[in-house]
């Protein structure tokens, strides 16, 4: 699991704070929601975070404002600033008075994921595991190789993106449809049940039989159940 | 020829035309030196001559009595042949010479003798009749052996008052020294006027260069210009001549083009980055949904609700920007004579739906037609009234009404709601302008609809105002001429 990291995201747009607050759950973050930098503060007091998002026009304080008072804090809390600015000027105030990070809007969910990812990463509070295991499977996301009980298992690109999305989240019900989106991309048109294909071709690959670790969920998708 | 003309700089030409006339006048007044010390000289010369040959020919044809009169030398005895030979010899010295002639045209004597004296031209008859005719002052000029020689003709009359001519003396000099003089004269004028040209001509064209200079400067300046580098000015307005004029106006000019390209410009950028928070919204949402969020129908009913906001905000702000393009011309506007009366009847039905729980009142004024475009004032209508409505609480009132004024009928909607801070009021006509209180039910518009509405009630050749107390409400009226 990408480690339940408790991410503050300050944002007044209720339409950007939700799809974030929703998006990043579901990775697995715990989320909490400032919409005004005063309520931030209060919650920076109430709490201890592993990373803040920040959007930089807030309806009280200023973002570079409020950036500063958590740096004179003395808080080490990575921080990634949002904002419509795309000045090189406003980047470069914005890295200088102690953001981490930068990324503007319109931005990608995927490529705000990445950059968490990373500042979690380099601030060492929640590593991400570099090895994914269950029951005698092991998946290695650096070296992209998956073994069952040490011996090397061929993977197609397809099948090892399936097997490392329902590792990173066991007991997860996934529709063919995410699934797809998932690990064919959201540009993917065509029948759905091709995946029952891919998941049917992984099975065979890992050995798996039943009880299964990736089972079927009749009408709704497939999940996985790595302590069977 | 006027086009090989009109082909110079405008430098080559002041300067051509400059040395031009400066040639011709040092030419005139060259000539005109060079023809009158000529003239000065020859008769200067003759009349010197003159004044030497009169007491001797006086001399030898009169004699003169005892009381200074002069007697007349006319007797029977006397014949001008006598006294000839002795009369040209006087008459002639070392540079001058003499001839005698009688009535006839012969030749009576010659003055000269010594080889070294000069040699007399021969009688030239035209001359010689006029002398004889009885004219004083016979002056002509000849060329012997190559010589400008000046001739003089003295009539001989028997007494000095005689009509009576007996004959003609001819005196004659060499005009060489004067030739001399005059060449001088002339080499020394040819001297003076090259100068003269060159300094003039050198010095115009330095004044010329120099005139012209800040307009060779204007033509690089403006290329730069042209290149996109509309910062640039010309920097002499300290000239007060006609090219700092000029300078002036163009830099005016040049000042007032950056300006409209900075608004564009700005206006641009800030229709871009309204649009990019309900595009990141859209975006952001959609991927969401689409990692998987999608399974989870709570999380698809929140973020759908979301995404249609976010779209409804887009389409508002697409239609205000066109609404502000079309507005720009004037085709787009048909004004005809509307009934306020009948106007407002029709308008208000269609303001109490759009005002939702608001109370809306119409306080109607006099009856008076306005000539206006009613597409465009139901649409400033509406503008003010959504605005009102986003900045009060439900069961707020919205009152709408209009009254006369001299030569203009005044418009108004005001609202109890929370009112525009002072700080606020003077810009909220701007485009993308927004108060810091604006944004307090989340539903942000993009800052457009007030200036929307400034430009329409401007297209009517009306003017717009604001009223504001902070928590009591806002008014927002705007006048329109009559007729």
């Amino acid at each position: 699991m990408s480690g339940n990291a408790d991410i503050l995201i300050i944002e007044d747009e209720s339409t950007i704070a939700d799809f974030l607050r929703i998006g990043l759950s579901y990775e697995g973050y715990k989320v909490v929601i400032a919409k005004d930098g005063k309520t931030a503060l209060d919650y920076i007091k109430e709490k201890e975070f592993d990373l803040i998002i920040l959007d930089i026009m807030l309806p009280d304080i200023d973002g570079f404002e409020l950036c500063q008072k958590f740096r004179n804090r003395n808080l080490s809390i990575p921080i990634i600033m949002l904002t419509a600015k795309k000045e090189v000027s406003d980047r470069v105030k914005g890295l200088d008075i102690g953001a981490d990070d930068y990324i503007t809007k319109p931005f990608s969910f995927e490529e705000l994921l990445a950059r968490i990812r990373a500042q979690l990463r380099r601030s060492g509070r929640k590593v991400e595991n570099t090895k994914l295991y269950a029951g005698d499977i092991v998946l290695d996301l650096e070296t992209r190789e998956v073994t069952k009980a040490g011996e090397l298992i061929y993977l197609t690109p397809t099948e090892f993106s399936l097997l490392e999305l329902f590792m990173k989240h066991p007991r997860r019900v996934f529709t063919r449809e995410t699934l797809i989106n998932r690990v064919l991309g959201y540009n993917y048109i065509g029948e759905t049940n091709v995946i029952d294909v891919h998941v049917s071709h992984l099975r065979d690959k890992i050995g798996d039989r039943p009880p299964r670790l990736i089972r079927t969920h009749y009408g709704v998708g497939y999940a996985f159940y790595p302590e069977c | 020829m006027l086009k090989i003309w009109n082909k110079f700089s405008l430098r080559a030409r002041l300067s051509l035309l400059y040395v031009g006339l400066l040639t011709l006048s040092i030419c005139v007044v060259g000539i005109h030196s060079y023809w009158n010390v000529w003239h000065l000289l020859f008769y200067n010369t003759a009349n010197h001559l003159r004044a030497q040959a009169k007491p001797v020919i006086e001399h030898w044809l009169y004699s003169k009595s005892d009381q200074g009169k002069v007697l007349p030398s006319v007797s029977e005895s006397f014949s001008l042949a006598k006294i000839a030979k002795p009369l040209a010899y006087d008459l002639t010295s070392r540079n001058t010479v003499a001839i005698i002639l009688d009535k006839n045209g012969k030749i009576l004597a010659t003055g000269k003798r010594l080889p070294e004296e000069p040699l007399p031209p021969s009688p030239n008859s035209y001359y010689y009749s006029r002398a004889l005719a009885g004219e004083n002052e016979v002056n002509y000029q000849t060329v012997v052996n190559n010589e400008p020689t000046l001739v003089l003709l003295i009539p001989l009359r028997a007494t000095p008052v005689s009509r009576k001519i007996l004959g003609v003396a001819q005196i004659s000099t060499s005009l060489s020294p004067i030739s001399q003089i005059l060449f001088k004269h002339g080499m020394m004028l040819i001297l003076v006027a090259a100068i003269t040209l060159m300094a003039g001509g050198g010095l115009g064209f330095i004044l010329i260069s120099s005139a012209l200079k800040n307009l060779r400067k204007m033509v690089n300046i403006c290329q730069d210009i042209s290149k996109g580098d509309l910062s640039q000015r010309v920097n002499f307005s300290y000239y007060h001549d006609e090219i700092g004029m000029l300078a002036g106006a163009f830099n005016n000019m040049v000042a007032r083009i950056e300006a409209i390209f900075e608004s564009q410009r700005r206006f641009v950028a800030n229709a871009a980055h309204e649009l990019r928070t309900p595009l990141t919204a859209l975006q952001g949402s959609l991927e969401v949904l689409l990692r998987g969020s999608q399974d989870d129908p709570s999380a698809v009913a929140k973020l759908s609700r979301g995404m249609y906001q976010e779209v409804t905000r887009l389409i508002r702000l697409c239609e205000q920007l066109l609404g502000l393009s079309r507005l720009d011309s004037s085709s787009n506007i048909q004004k005809k004579l509307l009934n306020l009366n009948e106007f407002f009847d029709d308008f208000i039905q269609q303001a109490k739906l759009l005002a939702l729980d608001r109370n809306v009142v119409l306080k109607k004024g006099p009856f008076v037609y306005v000539k206006a475009d009613a597409n465009i004032l139901s649409q400033i209508l509406f503008n003010l009234i959504y605005n009102a409505v986003q900045h009060t609480e439900e069961g707020g009132n919205i009152i709408l009404g209009w009254r006369l004024v001299p030569d203009e009928v005044e418009i108004w909607v005001s609202d109890d709601g929370e009112g525009i801070a002072p700080e606020d009021i003077p810009h909220i006509f701007e485009p993308f302008y927004q108060g810091k209180s604006s944004d307090r039910k989340g539903n942000k518009g993009a800052g457009l609809g007030l200036s929307l509405v400034k430009a329409m009630v401007e297209a009517h050749s009306g003017y717009v105002e604001a009223k504001s107390q902070l928590g009591k409400g806002t008014t927002i009226k705007f006048n329109l001429p009559l007729t």
